[in-house]
């Protein structure tokens, strides 16, 4: 079958970056927007749009019946829903096959399996991965005898979803008890399923993902990424291929995920998680979703990730293009920021509002996926991702020099944004010398913290914006940034 | 009613006979290329050796890449490649195992679907290339029976060729290629049906260019007459000389009834970014041609006469240019009634013009007829008028070029390169001048990308890098002023 209009039930960059595909591919794009969106950049950019709902987006984008009814009235043959919201939902996956719509992504059953990270576990054991040591607790003694057999201190972890909601670290049998209440109460809140579940809490370690594509009988790996830098579990920059990474290691990561996708018969782009300690590697989860972060696989790889979700969603089997790049090393080296409106100096307190100037870098090896504009608004219901800048180099080197370079040409104004992080980040001489891991994100932060009130890097982070700004044409930014 | 696919020939054909093979670029062809696969075309003609060879000449472009980007881009169509089966790129006759590795190659490329044509029907020939073609990989092998009128083309010699090539077992399909556009709808009616009487079952395209107006009327007889796929361009790419319009044709057949399952949303994108091209890069656009009886007698294509024309009016001698055409038709016969498919219109046209201007006909004979005449091109349909015939081959000159050595295999063709060039570059390299195969290698990787409606501003960018001395730059239209000052000259 050949798509020729798809319902996209997603808003931000995510929703201009899959109209983009769809421009190129010739697919006609309905956007469903909730009533804060309706004259976002996405709005404009797709063919049509479809009022779903209020700005809350528990009665607009995580509404099945909603998605799948603007889906029906505006004829889409299939709905593409992005990252977060209801990318996951097995519940969107069945509505639609109910509807006769085409789901771009995995069966309802994948979704189910990767959703319970119980369940993924244990689909993880049956395909042969190494897991950390863990099970289900489900009350206190039985989660303290386990605690007891792992050894202290652990990790207790939500079975409903992931993104860091419901997990608390527990380093004695004294915190055991209050943690596990409150995880319960946060998984429940969160996820609407109280059921936690223990691991052992590895002090050191990096976060490495490795990128999957299956057509439900065939599944290969578009190699890894490294995402370490983390803060409170969010991703903030990630790159590919993971640098200073063991040729054994980066194998095993590889084959582990393709094990994974294959035991499930998986179908859809899919991202295997794992946590890397030294030489030995763990697995975390399974997305079953296209990742923010995609752009730096689909930057060395030369491929374009959204297209090969139509390509599967039509039934189509892997190109062997596809497959031949799997086999081969893949071109330079990418890195990605996530460019948030937070306040990175004030704990990253979250600013909506309304940005009154945007210029991003252009040029060889940057790419910016963006939904923000002069006179964007930044609504307060929905996360506060800006924009991902891209860079992509011959290697490691050079892709951050071109980081560095480009960062310094980002200019938003109107909320704060994250970008003087990034700057302090990308110059920093141990993010520099790569493979840095989880636990250093933090340390780095405090450094650059304590540097940024004491005024001198703070003053030399925020120059080059200003100075561009001093440069532009006139002070309001109203007719040159239409043209 | 029946159900009629399209094939379009816009990128190869439409390209060919309307931009003279040079108008488009890889980044051009990679821009539609993926839409181009959604419309639900049978199939994308997409190159031949010809434009294989202007990818490098004229665009310092690899055309090995462009066929695996294209490829890429397009994996829901099949991309077909035409040729002759006895040259590649240059107009010399290569080895047959040479000709076996350029196919090997263009299947490992992408190539799938492989068009088979002899000019002079010569059945052997044809059988022999469709299966080294399969040996190759080729998926699918369409053989051509090129329609002209003359005294031994009737409708039982298609009939004929059409029960020989079903009896091929590496022939899958066959089609009925018009070139210069001279199947009426009269003639369709009993062609046709001749034709697929002896197919067996076999499958009948058709492809008729526009030249003089006939062929979007053949084509809605050759609907209701059981031909399958009809073969189409878009936008500016048809029309003219070139075939008909992919959107007139599908709205045409549905209006006789016949379903054609074609997205028009996206076949008028595609005719949209042809027809933006085309204004972009200055580009001519396709025509509704009108109708010319004469053309049905002399059969010589628009380009040959511009430049026949010219050529007398160079030599003052205008005036002759109705005697040369009145040769054209003597000569054609003389040489066994060749089908007006290049080479052969600048053959029989090279020699009329020789005839006419020189003292004596056949006096001065060129080297191409000389070597039309030992058969280098195939085997003529009819025979070479045995007089012609004593006459051309009595010259010493035939003596000489009956004596050329015979073309080189590929192992011996590659001790004339380095010893470990790929096999891509060594197909270039025996088939075309170095020095352009070297300047395709220095210029590296094509661009990828394409916008026609930023083509005039980037032009006016790079325009601009090569005046260093250009400090200001205002543009003013009403409602909009711009202005640029270079930092130098003291800033704002």
């Amino acid at each position: 079958m050949r798509l020729r209009r798809v319902l996209i039930a997603n808003r931000g960059e995510i929703a201009v970056r899959i109209v983009r595909t769809c421009r190129r591919l010739g697919i006609e794009t309905v956007l469903a927007v909730s009533a804060a969106d309706r004259d976002a950049l996405p709005a404009r950019l797709a063919d049509r749009t479809v009022p779903i709902g209020p700005a809350d987006p528990a009665a607009s984008y995580l509404d099945v019946d909603a998605v799948v009814g603007a889906a029906l009235a505006t004829g889409a043959d299939a709905v593409h829903p992005g990252y977060g919201f209801l990318a996951e939902n097995p519940l969107l996956a069945a509505a639609c096959a109910a509807a006769g719509v085409v789901f771009v992504g995995p069966t309802e059953t994948q979704l189910a399996a990767a959703g319970d990270k119980l369940a993924a576990r244990r689909h993880a054991v049956a395909a042969g991965l190494p897991v950390l040591p863990g099970g289900e607790a489900g009350d206190v003694p039985a989660a303290l005898r386990l605690a007891g057999e792992i050894g202290w201190p652990v990790l207790v972890k939500a079975a409903g979803g992931g993104g860091g909601r419901g997990m608390k670290k527990v380093t004695d049998q004294d915190e055991l008890a209050g943690a596990l209440g409150l995880a319960m109460a946060e998984a429940g809140a969160a996820f609407g399923d109280h059921r936690v579940y223990l691991e052992r809490y590895v002090t050191s370690g990096r976060h490495v993902e490795v990128q999957i594509v299956g057509d439900g009988e065939r599944v290969i790996h578009l190699g890894e990424r490294d995402c370490s830098i983390q803060r409170r579990y969010q991703k903030l920059v990630e790159e590919a291929p993971a640098p200073r990474l063991g040729t054994a290691v980066r194998a095993g990561l590889h084959a582990a995920a393709v094990a994974l996708g294959e035991h499930l018969k998986y179908r859809g782009l899919g991202t295997v998680e794992f946590l890397v300690d030294g030489d030995a590697f763990y697995f975390l989860e399974l997305n079953a979703r296209i990742q923010v972060e995609h752009p730096v696989t689909e930057a060395i790889y030369g491929i374009d990730l959204v297209a090969e979700q139509f390509a599967i969603a039509e039934g189509r089997p892997l190109r062997p293009a596809l497959a031949a790049l799997a086999a081969a090393a893949p071109s330079g080296h990418a890195i990605e920021c996530r460019i948030n409106a937070e306040d990175w100096t004030r704990d990253f307190r979250p600013g909506p509002g309304t940005v009154t100037r945007a210029a991003f870098p252009a040029g060889d090896g940057i790419r910016v996926d963006t939904h923000v504009q002069a006179g964007t608004r930044i609504p307060p219901q929905y996360d506060s991702l800006l924009a991902k800048l891209v860079v992509h180099g011959a290697d490691r080197a050079e892709a951050l020099a071109r980081l560095r370079a480009a960062l310094a040409r980002c200019v938003i104004g109107g909320v704060p944004t994250t970008v003087p992080m990034h700057a302090a980040l990308a110059r920093d001489p141990e993010f520099a010398a790569g493979g840095v891991d989880t636990a250093w994100f933090p340390r780095f932060l405090d450094r650059a913290l304590g540097h940024a009130l004491d005024g001198a890097l703070g003053h030399a982070l925020d120059r080059a914006p200003d100075r561009a700004l001093d440069r532009a044409p006139d002070g309001n930014g109203s007719g040159g940034g239409r043209g | 009613m029946a159900d009629i696919e399209l094939l379009d020939v816009s990128i190869r054909d439409g390209n060919q006979s309307l931009w003279g093979a040079t108008g488009m670029t890889t980044a051009q062809i990679l821009r539609i290329a993926p839409v181009m696969d959604r419309v639900g075309f049978r199939a994308l003609d997409f190159t031949s050796s010809t434009h294989m060879g202007v990818a490098v000449r004229t665009h310092r472009e690899n055309p090995w890449e462009r066929i695996r980007l294209t490829r890429a881009a397009t994996p829901n169509t099949p991309l077909q490649f035409i040729g002759t089966g006895f040259r590649f790129i240059s107009w010399e006759t290569v080895h047959p195992e040479l000709m076996r590795l350029a196919y090997e190659r263009l299947v490992a490329a992408g190539m799938s679907r492989f068009v088979v044509l002899d000019p002079m029907h010569d059945m052997d020939a044809v059988r022999a290339s469709a299966r080294t073609l399969r040996g190759a990989g080729a998926e699918e092998i369409i053989a051509a029976l090129t329609f002209t009128i003359s005294d031994v083309h009737d409708d039982a010699y298609y009939a004929g060729l059409a029960a020989q090539m079903a009896a091929c077992p590496h022939i899958d399909r066959v089609y009925i290629k018009d070139p210069a556009g001279l199947l009426s709808p009269e003639r369709a009616r009993t062609l046709i049906p001749a034709v697929r009487a002896r197919l067996a079952g076999t499958p009948l395209e058709l492809h008729a260019h526009c030249t003089i107006g006939l062929s979007p009327l053949t084509y809605m007889a050759a609907a209701e007459l059981g031909v399958e796929v009809l073969q189409v361009a878009c936008g500016p790419l048809a029309n003219g000389t070139s075939l008909p319009n992919a959107q007139r044709v599908a709205a045409n057949l549905r209006e006789l009834g016949h379903t054609v399952d074609v997205d028009d949303r996206l076949l008028a994108l595609v005719a949209d970014y042809f027809s933006r091209l085309a204004a972009a890069e200055s580009l001519p656009a396709g025509a509704p041609a009108e109708y010319d009886a004469a053309f049905l007698r002399h059969q010589v294509a628009g380009g040959v006469m511009t430049t026949l024309r010219r050529q007398l009016g160079e030599l003052g001698l205008a005036d002759r240019f109705d005697e040369v055409i009145d040769e054209v038709v003597r000569v054609r016969a003389e040489l066994g009634f060749p089908i007006m498919v290049t080479p052969f219109p600048q053959i029989v046209c090279s020699q009329a013009f020789n005839n006419v201007i020189g003292a004596e006909r056949y006096g001065n004979v060129p080297d191409q007829v000389i070597r039309y005449v030992l058969g280098r091109f195939g085997r003529p349909t009819a025979p070479v008028d045995p007089d012609v015939r004593d006459r051309i081959l009595s010259r010493s000159r035939a003596a000489e070029l009956a004596a050329e050595p015979p073309p080189l295999p590929p192992d011996e063709l590659r001790k004339r390169f380095s010893p470990g060039i790929p096999d891509e570059e060594l197909l270039l390299r025996a088939t075309m001048p170095a020095d352009q195969v070297d300047a395709m290698l220095a210029a590296g990787p094509a661009r990828r990308h394409y916008n026609p409606d930023v083509k005039a501003i980037l032009d006016l960018l790079r325009e601009l890098r090569t005046r260093p001395a250009v400090q200001d730059i205002v543009v003013d239209k009403p409602g909009f002023r711009l202005s640029l000052r270079s930092a130098e000259a003291g800033g704002a």
